[in-house]
Parts: C-alpha cells; sequence; structure tokens
C-alpha cells in the first residue's frame, strides 16, 4: 500500500512533476495533431480524387487524346457492372473577362455536363446549379436579368428591419425563379455568403433570396434574357471569386451570371505542333468548388463537342493527299474516359480492378476491329490506352503521402524522445533528493523492488496525465486547427498552411481513434521507460547508506 | 498504554534458548580507499525479551553500525545474527553485502524484510520522518509498508486505531495533521517512536533518540521509553550519555569493535 500512497503523494508534492507532465502532454499532442492533419490530408485526397474522377479512368496519357471513345462507351454501356461512362478532353487555354483586362492561362476541360453529373461528385460543387436547380448548361443561351414584377408590390426594409418604403418585387426570368423556388421550398439556403443588397431586401420581405449575381434589367421592366447566344462555361470557383477566411465566397458585381468571357485555345495538328489560336466567347453560368486549389484556381469547363471542334479533334474525312478525294474519316478524339460502377451486379459486389482489367482489353481489342477502318497513328495511340481504378491513377500523389505520413509520425516520435529523458532526468533528481526518505522507507520495511516500483508508478503516472492532457489538447487543437490558421493569419498575417502548396483551401484533420489510443499507449510506455533507470537507482539504494545521506 | 492495544510480552512467541536477539562474532569493515576500517571486531550479544539494554561507546565507535546490523538494516561481513533463534543473515561464504533493486528476489533479503517489517521498531537521533506525510501519515506508514493495496482498506480502520492509541500514549493525539517541521525536535522523536512501535514490533532499536533534544525534552522521552519497558517492550539504545544508559537493565561498552559488559 505504502507504493500507492507514496507515488500519489509525490506527484501532489513534486511541483516539478508538472514539467514532466507538460513535456509528455506537449509530445503526444503535437504526434497526434501531426498524424490527424496528414491522416485528414489523405483522407481528403483519396475523397477528393474520386469525386473527380469516377470509378475508373481510361486514359492514354497523350495531349492528341484517342478515337473511338463513343464506340468504346456505346460497347460498354451494355456491361452489367458499368452505370455510366462519360468522354473528357482536355487542353490548355486563356481566359479573358470581356469588362476587364484580367487574363488568365486556364485548363480547359470538355465534358457532357448531363453524364458527367453521373458519372462523379461535379454537380454538387456548383452553386448555381445548387440554388438554381437545372438552370446550369453549357449550351448556348443568352443571359438572364433580374427585372420587376409590377404587380407585387413588396415592402422595403432596412438591414435594422425598420420599413423604408414599398416596391416592386425583383424576380428572374420565370424559369430560374422557378427553379429557385423550387430550392426554397425544399429549405436551401445559402447561408455562408455574405449578404447582397437584392438578397437583404428579399429576406426583409420573407421571400426566395435571389442568391449569387445577376445583372439588374435596365428599364425596371420585367425580367428577360439579353444579348446573343453564347455557349456556356463553368469556371473553376477560385478564378471568378474570392474566398474569405470564412471559408465562404464572395461574387463580384462585375462578374454577374451570364457576363461574357472570352477563351483562345491552341489547337495541335496531328504532327503534335500548335498552329493557328482560335477564339471562342462564351458565357459565365455556373462556378464549380471540388476543393482541390489547384483545380479550381485553374480549370473551366465547357461543352465536349465544342471544345473538340474548337481543337479540330472532331471527326473528319480522310482525303487522299495525292488525288484531293475522300477515302474515309479521321475519328474524333477525347483525352479521358470516366467510369461509374455499379456497386454490386447480382448481389455480388463488382470488384473495379478486374473490370479495369477487362476495359483495357476491350479497349486493345477496337484497334484491331475491322468495324473501323484506322490510321497507323491510331492504332497507336489506342495501344496507350489504360483502365486504372481512382485508387491506382492516384496512386502516385498517394503512396508518398502515406509514406510521409508514416515518416513524419516517426520523426515526431523520435523528438518525443526528449519528453522521455526530461521524465528521466526529472525523476533521477527526485530519487536523489528524495535520497532519505529512501532510506527511512526501506528501514520500515519497503522492499528495493517497492521503492523502485514506486518510482516506475510515478512514470506511468507522468505519462498517463501527460498522455490523456495531450490527447485531449490534440483533439481540440485539431478542432479548431483551421480558426487557429486563420487567427495567425489575421494576427501576425502568418499563413501556415499555403493553398497552393497543399491544394486543399482548409487544413484537412482526421483524429482517428486507433491514431490516439496508439499515441496514449506510447506515451505511457514511453514515460515509465523513462523513469526506468531512476527506479533502479532508488531501489539499489543501500539502506544504511541512505539515511545517513545528509 | 492498555494491554488491549500491546500485547504483553508473555502473549510473544518464545524465544528460543531465552534470547530474543543474539549477535555472534559480528564483524563489519569499510573499505576506505587503499586501507580498510576495522569497525566491528567481533561483538557479542544476547537480548532477552522485555530487556532494555544500552550499548554505550564513543562517537565514532561503532554504535550505529552495530545497531544497524541488529535491526537488519546492514549486512556483516561476517559473524551471525540470530532472530528468534533463526539466522538473519546467510552464511559468511554466500552473503552479500550490497541490496540490489530486485532484492525480492533473494530468499536472505526477503527475510530481513519481513523482519524490518514486523520484528524491528527504529527510532533514530535525526528522527527521519517524511517531510511530505503529516504526523498521523508518518505512523500509518509503516502500517501500510506491510499490507497489500487490495488489503489495505480492510485493514485500514485497525491500523489508524493503532496509530491513534500510539500517538495518545507519546502525546501527540492533538497534533495528527501536522508536517514534521511544524513540531518540535522532542515532538518529532515522540512521531518518530510512535511509527516505530505502532507494528508492534519485538525489539525497539533506538540509536542515540535523545542525542538531539534537550534536557527537559530528553528526560521526558527517557520516561516515556521506561514506561514502555515496563509494559513489556525489549529495547535496544544506543547513546555516548551514561545518564541516558543508567536507565537500562543492562549497559554494555562498545570499544575497539568490541562489546563488554560494565
Ligand atoms: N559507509 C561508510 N563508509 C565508511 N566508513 C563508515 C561508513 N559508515 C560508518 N563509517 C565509519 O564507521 C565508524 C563507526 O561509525 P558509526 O557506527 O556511525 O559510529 P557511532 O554511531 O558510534 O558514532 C566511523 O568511523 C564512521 O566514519
Ligand atoms: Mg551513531
Amino acid at each position: 500500500m505504502y507504493k500507492l500512497f507514496l507515488t500519489l503523494r509525490y506527484l501532489r508534492k513534486r511541483r516539478i512533476a508538472y514539467f514532466a507532465i507538460a513535456a509528455v502532454m506537449l509530445c503526444s499532442a503535437m504526434v497526434l495533431i501531426v498524424m490527424s492533419v496528414m491522416g485528414g490530408f489523405l483522407d481528403l485526397l483519396k475523397t477528393k480524387a474520386r469525386g473527380l474522377l469516377g470509378d475508373i479512368i481510361i486514359d492514354n496519357r497523350s495531349y492528341s487524346g484517342f478515337p473511338l471513345y463513343d464506340e468504346f462507351i456505346a460497347d460498354i454501356s451494355a456491361w452489367p457492372e458499368i452505370e455510366k461512362a462519360t468522354p473528357v478532353l482536355y487542353s490548355y487555354g486563356l481566359l479573358r473577362f470581356s469588362e476587364t483586362t484580367q487574363t488568365q492561362t486556364v485548363r480547359v476541360v470538355g465534358i457532357r455536363l448531363a453524364d458527367v453529373y453521373v458519372v462523379n461528385a461535379f454537380k454538387s460543387g456548383l452553386y448555381y446549379e445548387t440554388y438554381y436547380p437545372g438552370t446550369t448548361s453549357l449550351a448556348p443561351q443568352a443571359q438572364p436579368r433580374v427585372g420587376f414584377d409590377v404587380q407585387q408590390t413588396i415592402e422595403i426594409r432596412d438591414e435594422r428591419g425598420t420599413r423604408v418604403g414599398t416596391g416592386p418585387r425583383p424576380v428572374l426570368p420565370p424559369e430560374y425563379q422557378a427553379a429557385l423556388e423550387r430550392s426554397w421550398a425544399a429549405g436551401l439556403r445559402d447561408t455562408l455568403t455574405p449578404p447582397t443588397e437584392l438578397t437583404a431586401i428579399l429576406r426583409g420581405a420573407g421571400l426566395p433570396e435571389i442568391v449569387g449575381v445577376y445583372d439588374l434589367v435596365d428599364d425596371h421592366g420585367p425580367p428577360r434574357f439579353t444579348g446573343n447566344e453564347l455557349p456556356g462555361l463553368i469556371i473553376g470557383r477560385d478564378i471568378i471569386a474570392e474566398r474569405l477566411p470564412t471559408a465562404a465566397y464572395k461574387r463580384f458585381w462585375a462578374y454577374p451570371r451570364g457576363c461574357v468571357v472570352a477563351l483562345t485555345l491552341l489547337p495541335l495538328s496531328a504532327t503534335g505542333t500548335a498552329d493557328i489560336p482560335v477564339k471562342q466567347p462564351f458565357r459565365y453560368v455556373d462556378d464549380s468548388r471540388t476543393g482541390i486549389y489547384e483545380i479550381d484556381s485553374q480549370h473551366v469547363y465547357c461543352d465536349f463537342e465544342l471544345l473538340q471542334k474548337l481543337l479540330q479533334m472532331h471527326a473528319t474525312e480522310r482525303v487522299d493527299p495525292e488525288t484531293g478525294r475522300t477515302i474515309g474519316t479521321v475519328p474524333g478524339r477525347a483525352s479521358q474516359i470516366q467510369v461509374k460502377l455499379r456497386p454490386q451486379v447480382a448481389g455480388r459486389p463488382v470488384r473495379p480492378e478486374a473490370v479495369a482489367q477487362r476495359l483495357s482489353e476491350h479497349y486493345h481489342a477496337l484497334a484491331a476491329d475491322p468495324r473501323f477502318d484506322l490510321g497507323f497513328d491510331d492504332r497507336l495511340l489506342i495501344d496507350r490506352v489504360e483502365a486504372l481504378t481512382w485508387e491506382e491513377s492516384q496512386r502516385h500523389i498517394i503512396a508518398p503521402v502515406e509514406n510521409e505520413r508514416r515518416l513524419v509520425t516517426i520523426l515526431f516520435g523520435i523528438i518525443s524522445l526528449v519528453a522521455v529523458v526530461l521524465v528521466l532526468c526529472i525523476l533521477y533528481m527526485i530519487v536523489l533528493q528524495k535520497t532519505r526518505d529512501i532510506g527511512i522507507v526501506k528501514s520500515i520495511g519497503g522492499s528495493s523492488t517497492g521503492v523502485a516500483a514506486i518510482f516506475v508508478t510515478y512514470g506511468a503516472a507522468v505519462g498517463l496525465v501527460g498522455a490523456l492532457s495531450g490527447a485531449a489538447l490534440g483533439i481540440v487543437f485539431v478542432h479548431h486547427i483551421n480558426e487557429i490558421q486563420d487567427f495567425l493569419t489575421w494576427a501576425f498575417g502568418w499563413r501556415v498552411w499555403s493553398r497552393e502548396v497543399y491544394s486543399f483551401d482548409a487544413i484537412p484533420s482526421t483524429v482517428r481513434v486507433e491514431d490516439t489510443v496508439a499515441v496514449i499507449v506510447a506515451a505511457i510506455l514511453a514515460a515509465t521507460l523513462g523513469s526506468l533507470l531512476a527506479a533502479w537507482r532508488a531501489g539499489a539504494m543501500q539502506p544504511v547508506e541512505a539515511l545517513r545521506h545528509e | 498504554m492498555s494491554s488491549a492495544t500491546r500485547p504483553s510480552a508473555a502473549a510473544r512467541p518464545p524465544a528460543s534458548a531465552d534470547a530474543l536477539l543474539v549477535a555472534e562474532a559480528v564483524q563489519k569493515t569499510y573499505a576506505m580507499g587503499r586501507t580498510t576500517l576495522v569497525v566491528l571486531r567481533g561483538c557479542d550479544l544476547r537480548v532477552r525479551a522485555g530487556e532494555f539494554v544500552a550499548i554505550m561507546g564513543k562517537s565514532g565507535s561503532g554504535k550505529s553500525t552495530l545497531l544497524h546490523i541488529l535491526g537488519a538494516l546492514d549486512v556483516p561481513q561476517d559473524g551471525q545474527v540470530y532472530f528468534g533463534g533463526a539466522p538473519v543473515f546467510a552464511p559468511p561464504g554466500r552473503r552479500r553485502l550490497r541490496t540490489t533493486a530486485l532484492d525480492v528476489l533473494s530468499a536472505a533479503e526477503r527475510r530481513r524484510i519481513a523482519l524490518r517489517r514486523r520484528a524491528f521498531g527504529f527510532v533514530f537521533q535525526f528522527y527521519h520522518l517524511l517531510p511530505e506525510l503529516n504526523v498521523l501519515e508518518n505512523v500509518l506508514l509503516a502500517r501500510m509498508v506491510g499490507t497489500r493495496v487490495l488489503a489495505w482498506p480492510a485493514a485500514r480502520a485497525a491500523a489508524r486505531a493503532d496509530a491513534l492509541a500510539i500517538l495518545e500514549r507519546v502525546g501527540l493525539r492533538d497534533r495528527l495533521r501536522h508536517r514534521p517541521s511544524e513540531l518540535s525536535g522532542g515532538e518529532r522523536q515522540r512521531v518518530a517512536i510512535a511509527r516505530a512501535l505502532v507494528h508492534r514490533p519485538q525489539i525497539l532499536l533506538a540509536d542515540e533518540p535523545t542525542g538531539n533534544l534537550d534536557a527537559e525534552n530528553g528526560a521526558a522521552l527517557l520516561a516515556l521509553l521506561k514506561g514502555l519497558h515496563a509494559d513489556g517492550q525489549t529495547i535496544v539504545l544506543v547513546t555516548h550519555d551514561p545518564g541516558v544508559a543508567a536507565q537500562a537493565d543492562r549497559v554494555l561498552l562498545l570499544e575497539g569493535g568490541r562489546l563488554r559488559t560494565v
């Protein structure tokens, strides 16, 4: 009983033990934070990759793309495992906003919007499509403008809710207004974006808020579409809007929905050289956020067929260079096919690796298919086509991060040895200070092993208290890590997490139970280990010598 | 002290050959660099149950060393000590002079630990109380030492009653919550005596208990010891003060590493 009693008493009376506890606490918190942030980074990387790409990606890693994508998709759509497949085209271009001279290089992605909605999580990252469902389209369209419904008079209140007058009700063109009212009725609210004058007025009147930025009609007349019809363009959110520290985005009056932007593209010839640039005006119909900064600050999305035509990758007639006569067709090309799988077929789960393997084989078989009379170049492009699961396709990104997580955890664990040394020093010091007490305890019948046990228990207790408080500290820190970062940025202008470097715009983190338990157990073991030397020293003291100690 | 809380001498197990504690040819030397300091050259001693024996000697003559060996705190190079007829140390050839941190692995050490827990009670010149513990806790510690954690809740009440009784006896019943630093020298020494007696040892070993006290406190302490002896407590007391030694039944002189009767 004396062991437990003295351990507890020494814990309470020896203030210096608090330093050891603090060291263990900080080290366990540090390791846990590192593990959680790296783990969260990894998790986010995986979910984002999957959300962006679908289950299987078919690609040949060539800027020239590959042919027969539609024929291939038609074939595989009959497979029971395939839910949907869609071609994607990638290119580069210059984006220019018509109102300003601002120009920016962008990655242009050609998509079939309706298909992409099915294949990956693109739709959930769209802003206007969320609040005005069904209105985002890549087809040619005019600009929708907010007008007034003179039949309805609404009360206009200022921000304090005081009535300042009445006026006609602002409304969007009917299909847009109907879409808004549908999402409003379904309970969708944009609580993040700061209110505009328009949303404030509508909110004051208790009407569906027209969120986002729309141009107003010039004449106080009814809502309508203006301007010529131009194809739609979805723009990465970090290109068109400004991210606020609250994680909301601020859209600018200069860039209302439907405003004109121009894209300049460089088509590549079959030989891989850039010819004459082509310019195409678009209307900004929506903005997309994947959460990966590199994508959201660089990607714009337009219609697949349109981009193909602009890049001259669409199907054309093949002309005999000598006779000038048409001898067949050059097939159109795509850069990638994204595939969504059904989770199971006939009650059995679908294995993506196996399906990817079969998809590759099927594509290669197309090269020799007599149905298509392919040129040598096209066959070469098809030969390089490969189907990979999203995990495999992202392995080159995910595997290094996994390794890094392990490495950093080990490194921080090694750094945590400092805490072990500190526990050792402090306990050793206590043992030396308590030499006479050890002699006394032995003289009244305490065994050496018992005295040693006092200090081992002491070390374990330091470890336990330190590890538990460290885990708590780590969890709280991780939970508020973005607030802490925003505070640091605000107070010192010091941004630890760079969106540009780490892709994600917020610091990700996942506190895993198994990580927490591992850190706690390791900290307790380490502190106990640190106490062994001091405990041995205490146990090996000769009672008489300890009693004679000055 | 009532006989209800302290067993009488007759209630204790009979010592073999009527001597409770026997020392035979005990030798102790200290290695001092190249030379060796011979402190005990061969001490013989027999202490019967209920006896009050005083050992006198000049400072540095080896009194404390002898008492530590008698109380199984120290190990002599040669000679043997018997408690209740049983040897306390291993035969000289197989004797380890130093304890290790794993002393519970050695049978001889285990026996000595058991003796310290139950048979002996030590009182030191410099009190040797634990500064972090209050009076009651210092006394109770001597009972905790022999009790397992799980057995403590059941044993606690009895231990506490014994501790309170013995503290009453030494006149510190009203100072239970005081720290040693809040007590006078005489009070501290009385706490030390309470601690040495709370487990009802067969022998009280006192090493110059009055050495640090003024005349008045010293006399009071001596009176306390005499009272304990009158109740049947066996006492071995070490002192350099003839006045203190005169209170004992028998006085021995330690001189030149040997004990002789005066
Ligand atoms: N650990 C030790 N190492 C060396 N010499 C010691 C040690 N302990 C005691 N001595 C010596 O042994 C002698 C006897 O000491 P001690 O038993 O304390 O004498 P006393 O109690 O009679 O004053 C002294 O000369 C002392 O210096
Ligand atoms: Mg002495």
